[in-house]
């Protein structure tokens, strides 16, 4: 099946004065239609730029540097969405992009009620006051919200009902990508426990495909189909999650697994360092300072993202076959 | 031997003519020997409250609490000064802590200082040195630079570099980990653990967080909307929860096992936040209103926290407040 968004050598950075802070560096990705595609990494790693990018929402001082992104839509038509102007754009989002940033559920406007901030959107994309009405109220359903909470002001409703009101606003039109960032970091873990179980029924009811970026491995290990690990603005591995838990192949993926507080009495130990920012990214391998397997070759030449067995990808010296032989 | 710390019957109200019960007659104690006790609850449980009501932040509405057998609202200001250097506060925000203008190592000087602790500057540095490397910091790479230039993994720790110096009896951490990244908080809790077992530091760990309470063990106390609803010996609780609401939060933990993921569906709690608030008072059991197995008794009265009876056996250990173990 053909991927349903092919990244392919993206990169974007911070605009300085004179040159570019490369923040992301030449990223290749597919993402499969119908999957939850798990983006984790520690902060600072570029997760959350990867995702504007993607939705063409950087702004200054972020720019986008190069690659292509080919989004496949299943009425046959496809898109570059680097190559798109503003108002091809503003077609796309939200009818088959959308895209919830880091914290927005607390951007809903106060003085406004739900049913008034769900609608407009809806009204912008061409639908009557009546139809964008009851879809905004079948989206309040699929997120286990009444309907007349459309009629309440945002301060009258929790932390989680105005999460999962910015949920339903998103999906309303039914959209084929959502890229979610941090969906549920500010909530209580049983609210957060409701709301994945929810996203994944959005996947499942409207096959929806769905990038998840976050920090926590855990909410990875439960909804991802597959994961990516992003290590200083890179993709350092990826994989099915099952693969990527349970035999992972990058020494940064196995530190990061291995740093997960789980038993009491069974401890484990942290990664020892820091990571650098994009200001001093290290040469070689951008792991390679931290490394505990690191040798030469990884101080001089970058690793390429490689595919290692069935369904997995690793960048990194150690399963590179020409490199291994050498050593 | 007395206990360290001793809460009774704690309530705070805040508010005037809507009042919110914050906290509501919590009592518990952490004894001489060192150990680690955590809080867990949801934000709104009424556990940073607490934590500032014992760190002397706050005066509560009723109640008292204890420090070595004597109350530390009514106490001499010798005492307050002793309470000071024992019991130590590590916070959440590992970015707020510091004044930016000062060089990293001011926040160890300034304690050698004013506690009296080193006689000579070589040994202030090298009290300096000991402290950090008992924090897995290296003097080096943290003495000469400036909060900005370090990493919140290494903040947090340079504060627990501080309260290594004081040597305190009792450490008062309130979310310390909730802010830096995955990688840095095994260390961190290892950390704590260590101050436990070789230095006799016992630590009060407040936490949203039931896997970081998990992996510290010792003692946890859950509290709902200001009440503890269930306390005891952490693995004992978190292996099998006794109370409903226990029971729904340890299932809703995200396990980092994709193999044991989460049921379909979530039985407990329909729609929680509904009518949230103190709706029908406060004369019943606050998670009655969410609680899959509640029966009439649970909105006549508040259940008291005691010895559960399971199968007629007294559960050693812990204590639930629910009227299923009655």
């Amino acid at each position: 099946m053909p991927a349903l968004l092919e990244i392919r050598g993206l990169s974007a950075g911070l605009q300085g004065r004179r040159s570019v802070t490369q923040v992301v560096s030449n990223v290749d990705l597919d993402v499969q239609p119908g999957e939850i595609l798990g983006v984790v990494g520690e902060s600072g790693c570029g997760k959350s730029t990867l995702a504007t990018a993607i939705m063409r929402l950087l702004v200054p001082p972020q720019v986008l540097q190069s690659g292509s992104m080919t989004l496949r839509l299943n009425e046959g038509s496809s898109y570059d969405l680097i190559k798109l102007s503003e108002s091809e754009l503003r077609e796309l989002r939200w009818r088959h992009l959308s895209y919830i940033p880091q914290g927005s559920m607390n951007s809903l406007n106060p003085v406004l009620r739900v049913e008034r901030q769900m609608t407009d959107t809806l009204i912008q994309h061409g639908l009557s006051d009546k139809e964008a009405r009851s879809r905004s109220a079948a989206a309040l359903e699929l997120v286990n919200l009444e309907p007349k909470i459309l009629y309440s002001y945002p301060h009258e409703l929790s932390g989680g009902m105005r999460q999962r009101v910015i949920i339903a606003a998103a999906v309303s039109m039914h959209p084929t990508l959502i890229v979610a960032d941090e969906l549920t970091t500010a909530l209580d873990v049983v609210t957060q426990r409701q709301i994945l179980q929810e996203l994944i029924g959005i996947r499942d009811e409207l096959g929806a495909t769905i990038i998840l970026i976050t920090h926590d491995m855990g909410v990875v290990a439960q909804i991802a189909d597959r994961v990516a690990v992003m290590y200083a603005g890179k993709i350092a591995e990826l994989g099915t999650v099952n693969g990527i838990f349970e035999t992972p192949l990058h020494p940064y993926s196995q530190g990061l697994i291995g740093s997960i507080p789980r038993e009491s009495g069974q401890r484990v130990e942290g990664l020892p360092g820091e990571a650098p920012s994009p200001w001093n990214y290290p040469t070689g391998c951008r792991f390679h300072p931290r490394c505990p397997k690191v040798f030469d070759h990884c101080r001089a030449q970058t690793p390429a993202l490689q595919a290692q067995e069935s369904d997995r990808w690793a960048a990194c010296h150690l399963y590179d076959t020409e490199v291994a032989a050498d050593v | 031997m007395s206990d360290l710390l001793v809460v009774e019957n704690l309530r705070q109200i805040f508010g005037g003519r809507n009042q919110t019960v914050a906290v509501d007659d919590v009592s518990f104690r952490i004894p001489a020997e060192p150990t680690i006790v955590s809080l867990v609850g949801e934000s709104g449980s009424g556990k940073s409250t607490i934590a500032r009501i014992i760190l002397g932040l706050l005066q509560p509405t009723a109640g008292r609490v204890l420090y070595d057998g004597a109350d530390i609202a009514t106490s001499g200001r010798k005492w307050n000064r002793k309470f000071r250097g024992e019991v130590q506060a590590v916070f959440q925000d590992p970015y707020s802590v510091y004044n930016p203008v000062y060089k990293a190592e001011r926040v160890l000087k300034l304690v050698i200082r004013k506690f009296g602790l080193a006689k000579s500057k070589a040994e202030a540095q090298a009290m300096m040195e000991e402290a950090l490397r008992a924090v897995d910091l290296r003097p080096e790479e943290v003495l000469d630079r400036h909060p900005h230039q370090l990493s919140g993994g290494q903040r947090q720790r340079l504060m627990l570099a501080r309260v290594y110096l004081m040597r305190p009896r009792l450490i008062v951490a309130d979310e310390p980990v909730s802010m830096i990244d995955a990688g840095m908080r095994a260390s961190f809790l290892n950390i704590l653990q260590d101050f436990r077992d070789s230095h006799g530091i016992s630590t009060l760990f407040i936490t949203h967080d039931l896997s970081t309470a998990m992996y510290l063990g010792g003692e946890i106390i859950v509290l709902y909307q200001g009440r503890i609803m269930e306390q005891g010996a952490t693995q004992t609780v978190m292996n099998a929860p006794l109370h409903p609401y226990a029971q729904l939060l340890i299932s809703s933990i995200p396990t980092p096992d994709p193999r044991r993921r989460w049921d379909e569906d979530l039985s407990a709690a329909p729609l929680a936040e509904i009518g949230y608030g103190a709706r029908a008072g406060r004369d019943r059991c606050l998670f009655a209103d969410r609680c899959p197995q509640v029966m009439d008794m649970c909105w006549g009265a508040r259940p008291r926290l005691r010895r559960p009876k399971v199968d007629a056996v007294e559960s050693a250990q812990r204590d639930v407040a629910c009227y299923l173990y009655e």
